[in-house]
């Protein structure tokens, strides 16, 4: 689905990137994890093109972005979700107008648009806060929009930026499990940079890990599970005893 | 109301109608040449969505010489300019000219200046989902930064209604040059007190929509 051949992206006289090859297949959940400065999300960013290579060729479901003019570019970005670790939602639309924006961008015919919105709104289970503005919105509720909106155009992948690095273990599992849903049941293939590795191990099927600008390996790896934390004050109790019997 | 007022009656709705247009075609000019400048100048920067150091230094330099004028002297170093285009260097439709002018200059920097505010993952996710330059303005930049546009447009007709003052330099008219010729030169002090008070009611007016307008759709 997504094929990088040699790619190599320098900013000044750093090399970010070195002559990276990487294949991500249909239908995989392929996580990226390394240090920090790795190079993950430059390498991510490669992938729709929002950084331009130095050197390299980009190939998403067929299509060698890296020689297609703006406009097919463009084009070619509607299938190709992205998602953020800050969620980059517009602070002044509402949820469903965060979501409908990404249609009004393509040619999706006006009078399919409310019906498509919220189909994808309730994808991620938000039709109830659609008039909401995302300030009104917990973080897992806006990585969710942010998900929302990105399969709006129907996208074959869907790229993700340490998206939930920014949440708090409940909001993670709640993020992972529709970013696992989405995959499952909608079939997107979906890339996820992180540097936290349970969040890797929960839904990734396929592992590159990264170090200095260059892939240091990629493994196949069998998901763990998304760790739910129970919200109830009993649990944290048997935690904190569970520690204690340890311990004697 | 007081007897002088009465008296003057006619001279002074007349200066307050050539106040009007000199701030409306200054707010127009804002908003129809302003507003694309600061555009430009933020979309031009460097590492932003279209740059391009020629425009962006060109339009730099141009909006911060205006601007370091002293408006005074502007009025009188466009006075050929001014005579090319309306046929006249005299006179309340003269007296746009230099008035748009500044008006283009000073609002193009807060436009500017709200549109940096806006934050550049907003703008990156735009384009990741295939947006236009035309549709990361309207949809994107314009919706986020709206607040910001309509503080800045607040602010800038404050200084027209400031700059429009001095217009009766060049035969401009206005409440300003009323207040100046009537009040000051004729030592009617009262009747200058009420022009005086009459512009601190607009600018008050004008300020309190414009903030409550700014609040209301802001819902950042
Ligand atoms: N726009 C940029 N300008 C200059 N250096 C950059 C830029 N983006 C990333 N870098 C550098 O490239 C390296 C890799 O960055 P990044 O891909 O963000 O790492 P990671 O996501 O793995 O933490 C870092 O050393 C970073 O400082
Ligand atoms: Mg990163």
């Amino acid at each position: 689905m997504i094929k990088l051949h040699q790619l190599s992206k320098k900013y000044e006289k750093f090399e970010a990137i070195q002559s990276v090859s990487l294949t991500v297949n249909k239908g995989e959940i392929h996580g990226i994890i390394g240090a920090s400065g790795a190079g993950k999300s430059t390498l991510l960013r490669l992938m729709n093109l929002l950084e331009m290579p130095d050197a390299g060729e980009v190939e998403v479901d067929g299509q060698t972005l890296t020689k297609l003019k703006s406009r097919e570019l463009r084009q070619a970005r509607k299938s190709i979700g992205m998602i953020f670790q800050h969620f980059n939602l517009v602070a002044n639309k509402t949820v469903y107008e965060n979501v409908l924006v990404s249609l009004e961008l393509s040619n999706v015919l006006r009078k399919e648009r409310p019906g498509r919105v919220m189909e994808c709104l309730r994808f991620v289970g938000l039709e109830s806060l659609m008039e909401k503005y995302p300030a009104q919105l917990s973080g897992g509720q806006k990585q969710r929009v942010a998900i929302a909106r990105a399969l709006a155009n129907k996208p074959k992948v869907l790229l993700c930026d340490e998206p939930t690095s920014s949440l708090d273990p409940n909001t993670t599992a709640e993020v992972l499990g529709v970013l696992e849903n989405v995959n499952k049941s909608l079939g997107v293939t979906i890339v996820i940079v992180s540097h936290e590795m349970d969040v890797i191990k929960s839904i990734c099927t396929k592992v590159t890990v990264m170090a200095n600008g260059k892939v240091f390996e990629t493994l196949a790896t069998t998901p763990q599970g998304i760790q739910t934390i129970d919200n109830h004050p009993q649990y944290f109790v048997d935690q904190l005893k569970k520690d204690k019997m340890d311990h004697a | 109301m007081p007897e002088i007022l009465v008296q003057y009656q006619a001279e002074i709705v007349r200066s307050i109608g050539e106040t009007f247009v000199m701030v409306g075609v200054s707010i127009l000019a804002a908003i129809l040449v302003g507003l694309p400048v600061g555009t430009l100048l933020f979309l031009c920067r460097k590492g932003s969505v279209l740059e391009n150091r020629f425009i962006f230094s060109t339009l730099n330099l141009l909006v911060n010489i205006i601007r370091s004028f002293p408006f005074l002297l502007l009025v009188v170093f466009l006075i050929p300019f001014t005579r090319i285009i309306i046929g006249t260097a005299i006179g309340t439709a003269a007296a746009t000219v230099p008035l748009a002018i500044i008006a283009i200059a000073h609002y193009s920097r807060l436009v500017e200046q709200s549109l940096l505010d806006v934050p550049k993952g907003v703008i990156e996710a735009a384009i990741s989902m295939g947006a236009t330059v035309r549709q990361v303005i309207f949809k994107f930049l314009y919706v986020e930064a709206r607040s910001g546009l309509v503080l800045g447009l607040t602010t800038s007709i404050i200084s027209f209604i400031s700059y429009s003052t001095i217009m009766g330099v060049v035969g401009g008219g206005g409440i300003g040059d009323f207040a100046i010729r009537y009040g000051y030169q004729q030592f009617k002090t009262e009747l200058m007190m009420y022009m005086i008070i009459i512009m601190v009611i607009f600018v008050q007016l004008i300020q309190f929509t414009g903030t409550t307008i700014a609040r209301r759709i802001d819902k950042r």
